[in-house]
């Protein structure tokens, strides 16, 4: 009954045949208004980096006024300067070659590790499943993965950024779970066609997960794109745009020693505020493309039945 | 898909084959310690400006250690910040992966020492005369003593007293006021400055003293450093008092007190700008070049260094801002602020002794500090990176970004900071004389830094060593001033001392102890 309701309700609303009543418009308006007051409390800080970026040289007021100041005052200088600095152009394609690499490799890894631990037939699954829980519930720590990436050999290799977080668990067990819900029909039918588990692997469950494998890579990806902690640790040069993120906004003192900065003229604020924006770019970009797959790859799980 | 997994499959190959080709560190214990058969030394340092990059492989520095010393130098930058350099140098310990030479803070060094990672290098300094005679004085290896031995190289950090109180003199001419001597003077100046329009445009825009909030946990205690000069007139600046009589936390004083009362008095009647609880430094430095306050606590460079001070010389160029002396309290106390020296230490890795190259480490550092090592590191290659004025002070000329104060030559330069000892040449080149563009006055950050440092300072040397406070500890304490002075508590006696109370409930009394152990087992009580 409440879903025949609901549905001739839908019905009216899109035919417009429903007058709200003023409580409707007030609700309306209400929700319209926190929705805004959301949107600025969102796009405040944006905003304010942003215009920090353009913030000139010779400027004089306080933050709130720079967040006012007119376009046409507004200076590039602080994007020349980072556009004109090796250091950071050498970064951003060490944090690119990082997220390829490292996306790349996670899927690589979580793609059949999901796929495996899907399979209801698998001997020892559970075990297999506990044994894959256990690292996400206990961390190994620091030290040992220290140890690991070191004697692997790869102390200083763009590689040690990823590869000790190639699989996440988390990731992984979304994955699985996308898989167990692909009907088991499908790659029954496959087998009897005479695939093995790896063509039904890459000709029925992959082509059927376009949206979770978009989903997982996007978060594999933001955690490349901003893991500090690892290329910390293991990166003696070759260092991300995460390292130099940092330096860059730890330099609070850099006009007390000499006269000039690292990046030129720009004022230091801008400098900071200029690298945040465009190290948040790639993912700015990237995004609207795989939103769609996003929505859903985000969903799964969340409808029963 | 066949296409997708072909190329899928080549790369998983690739990525697992790259452990491979990784590289291990080499094994150069028995190198002879020549330019055809060199040891090798990794050093991990800290760059002097991080955010500008490491110093390029085809830096001409290392073809001359090689040929000169027989060293071939491996350099790492550790990371700016010092946690983020603690976490790097305690994970290389625990693995037992420690460089041969380091740069490392005194706790970390500790921990080190303890778990036995690090060398003694007591007979190092009589291999190092010059260095030691320029960098390592007694304090400095009082720095790095640990249970009677010397356990790394402690070179002079950051400038010492660097900062000072300035009062703008052309509004002390305009409103026909003296000099401020006293902290009475001080306040009658600071109301004329607010009330009487000293800037003469007619509105209501000034105030008579500027500040932000500028704190640490060992030295520069809540309210922090910029109201230093008004504390000083109570005697309680900095967070430790190192004196016989009154060792321990300064909040602990009873002149504590009364400053929280005079401030509190200042802030109510509108004498300090009423930002300063939420300035960042920024915002304050934009404060002043704007003309809001007359008087101000601030660095020599970032007050007087070209590019800083041409804003302010643009808006005012009648303007004028003088160095004055600290003022003094109702019990004759007086102080521009607490100093600390602060040491840059290099420790030697007992990994690095075992494959015997303390020698040449030693050797290494001894030519940083001959002139060649000197200037190389200091300043880069002269013609290249510097030119030498008529007085011999390198200067950056025509020479562009290649210069050592541009993009490209600051690279170069990152090393400068194991040189550098703050002697006559690095400040006459870091701090040049020079004609403000507007006013066409004559200024020096070197000149304002002398004049600073010839105030009156009270030593606080070991504050960088003692104890901190945990988070909880430290908030409360910050909290319950900063609630005093905006009102949110009464600043009565009674209140002040339940909120001592109350602090030394939740582990204050404890880190004051532990502050007065320290002091007294490094023996820094005066």
């Amino acid at each position: 009954m409440a879903e025949i309701k609901r549905r001739h309700l839908k019905y009216e609303l899109q035919n417009k045949k429903v007058k709200l009543t003023k409580a409707d418009h007030v609700f309306n308006v209400v929700v319209n208004l926190f929705m805004v007051f959301i949107l600025i409390v969102i796009l405040i800080p944006v905003w304010s980096t942003i215009t920090l970026s353009f913030r000139p040289n010779d400027y004089l007021g306080s933050n709130l006024e720079g967040m006012f100041l007119p376009p046409w005052q507004w200076s590039p200088d602080a994007y020349t300067a980072l556009l004109g600095n090796d250091g950071f152009l050498d970064a951003f394609f060490n944090s690119f070659r990082i997220l390829v690499g490292g996306v790349a490799t996670a899927l690589i890894l979580t793609i059949p590790m999901a796929y495996v631990l899907s399979v209801h037939s698998l001997p020892g699954r559970k075990i297999i499943n506990l044994i894959v829980i256990i690292p996400y519930v206990f961390n190994v720590g620091m030290i040992p993965t220290y140890l690991l990436v070191r004697d692997l050999g790869l102390m200083n290799h763009l590689s040690a950024v990823f590869l000790p977080g190639a699989i996440s668990t988390y990731n992984c067990i979304i994955m699985r779970q996308f898989f167990v819900g692909i009907p088991n029909e499908l790659k029954e039918s496959a087998r009897i066609d005479g695939c093995t588990e790896l063509q039904v692997l890459f000709r029925i469950i992959l082509p059927l997960s376009k949206a979770i494998v978009m989903t997982i890579g996007l978060y594999y990806g933001v955690s490349f794109w901003n893991d500090f902690f690892n290329a910390m640790l293991y990166l003696n040069d070759n260092q991300p745009l995460p390292i130099l993120l940092r330096n860059i906004l730890l330099a609070s003192g850099m006009n007390e020693y000499v006269e000039v900065n690292a990046f030129g003229n720009a004022p230091v604020s801008a400098i900071k505020a200029a690298s945040v924006f465009m190290s948040a770019i790639p993912m700015i970009v990237a995004y609207p493309f795989i939103q769609k797959y996003f929505t859903k790859g985000t969903l799964l799980g969340s409808v029963k039945g | 898909m066949r296409k997708l997994k072909s190329i899928l499959l080549v790369v998983m190959a690739v990525l697992m084959a790259l452990p491979v080709f990784a590289g291990g560190s080499k094994d150069t214990a028995k190198a002879a310690g020549t330019p055809d058969d060199p040891v090798t030394i990794d050093l991990w340092f800290g760059a002097a400006v991080t955010e500008a990059g490491m110093i390029p492989d085809d830096w001409v520095g290392y073809d001359i250690i090689r040929e000169k010393l027989g060293i071939d130098l491996k350099l790492t930058m550790l990371p700016s910040n010092e946690s983020d350099q603690d976490v790097r140098i305690q994970a290389a310990g625990a693995a037992n992966e420690l460089p041969d030479l380091f740069m490392v803070r005194r706790p970390v060094l500790t921990n080190l020492v303890k778990q036995g990672l690090v060398a003694q290098v007591d007979d190092c300094f009589e291999k190092m005369p010059v260095r030691t005679a320029q960098q390592y004085d007694a304090s400095s290896i009082a720095h790095t003593t640990i249970n009677g031995h010397v356990y790394g190289f402690a070179s002079p950090g950051a400038i010492a007293k660097n900062e000072g109180l300035l009062v703008r003199k052309d509004w002390l001419d305009k409103l026909g006021l003296e000099i401020p001597t006293t902290l009475d003077e001080f306040i009658e100046v600071a109301r004329a400055f607010t009330f009487d329009d000293p800037d003469g445009n007619g509105r209501d825009d000034t105030y008579g003293y500027g500040a932000f909030v500028e704190t640490d946990a060992t030295l520069k205690g809540y309210p922090g450093s910029r109201l230093w000069p008004i504390m000083g007139a109570f005697g309680v600046e900095g967070l430790w008092s190192f004196d016989s009589e009154t060792a321990g936390l300064s909040i602990y004083k009873p002149e504590f007190y009364d400053f929280m009362v005079t401030l509190k008095a200042m802030c109510d009647e509108g004498l300090i700008d009423p930002n300063w609880l939420s300035y960042k430094k920024d915002d304050f430095r934009a404060a002043w070049k704007q003309g809001r306050f007359g008087m101000m606590y601030e660095q020599n460079a970032a007050y007087a260094a070209t590019a800083n001070y041409a804003p302010f010389d643009k808006n005012f160029p009648d303007g004028e801002w003088i160095v004055i002396d600290a003022i003094t309290g109702p019990e004759g106390h007086a102080a521009i602020g607490a100093y600390d020296m602060n040491y840059r230490i290099y420790a030697v890795s007992q990994k690095a002794v075992d494959a015997g190259k303390l020698d040449k480490i030693c050797e290494l550092l001894e030519w940083m500090s001959s002139d060649e090592g000197y200037y190389l590191l200091g300043w880069g290659q002269e013609g290249v990176n510097y030119v030498l004025d008529e007085n011999g002070i390198p200067v950056a000329g025509d020479l562009g970004d290649n210069a050592f104060t541009g993009s490209k030559g600051q690279v170069v330069t990152q090393l400068r900071n194991m040189v550098f000892y703050n002697g006559d040449v690095e400040l006459a080149s870091r701090y040049p004389t020079y004609v403000t563009e507007v006013s066409g006055k004559t200024m020096s950050a070197l000149t304002t830094l002398r004049e600073m440092q010839a105030k009156k300072w009270t030593s606080a040397v070991g504050s960088g060593t003692m104890p901190t406070p945990n988070a909880d500890v430290q908030r409360y304490y910050d909290q319950s001033l900063a609630e005093f002075l905006t009102g949110a508590k009464e600043l009565t006696p009674a209140n002040w001392q339940a909120f001592l109370d109350q602090f030394n409930k939740i582990g204050g009394e404890a880190w004051n102890q532990a502050g007065i152990a320290k002091m007294t087992e490094d023996g820094l009580i005066r």
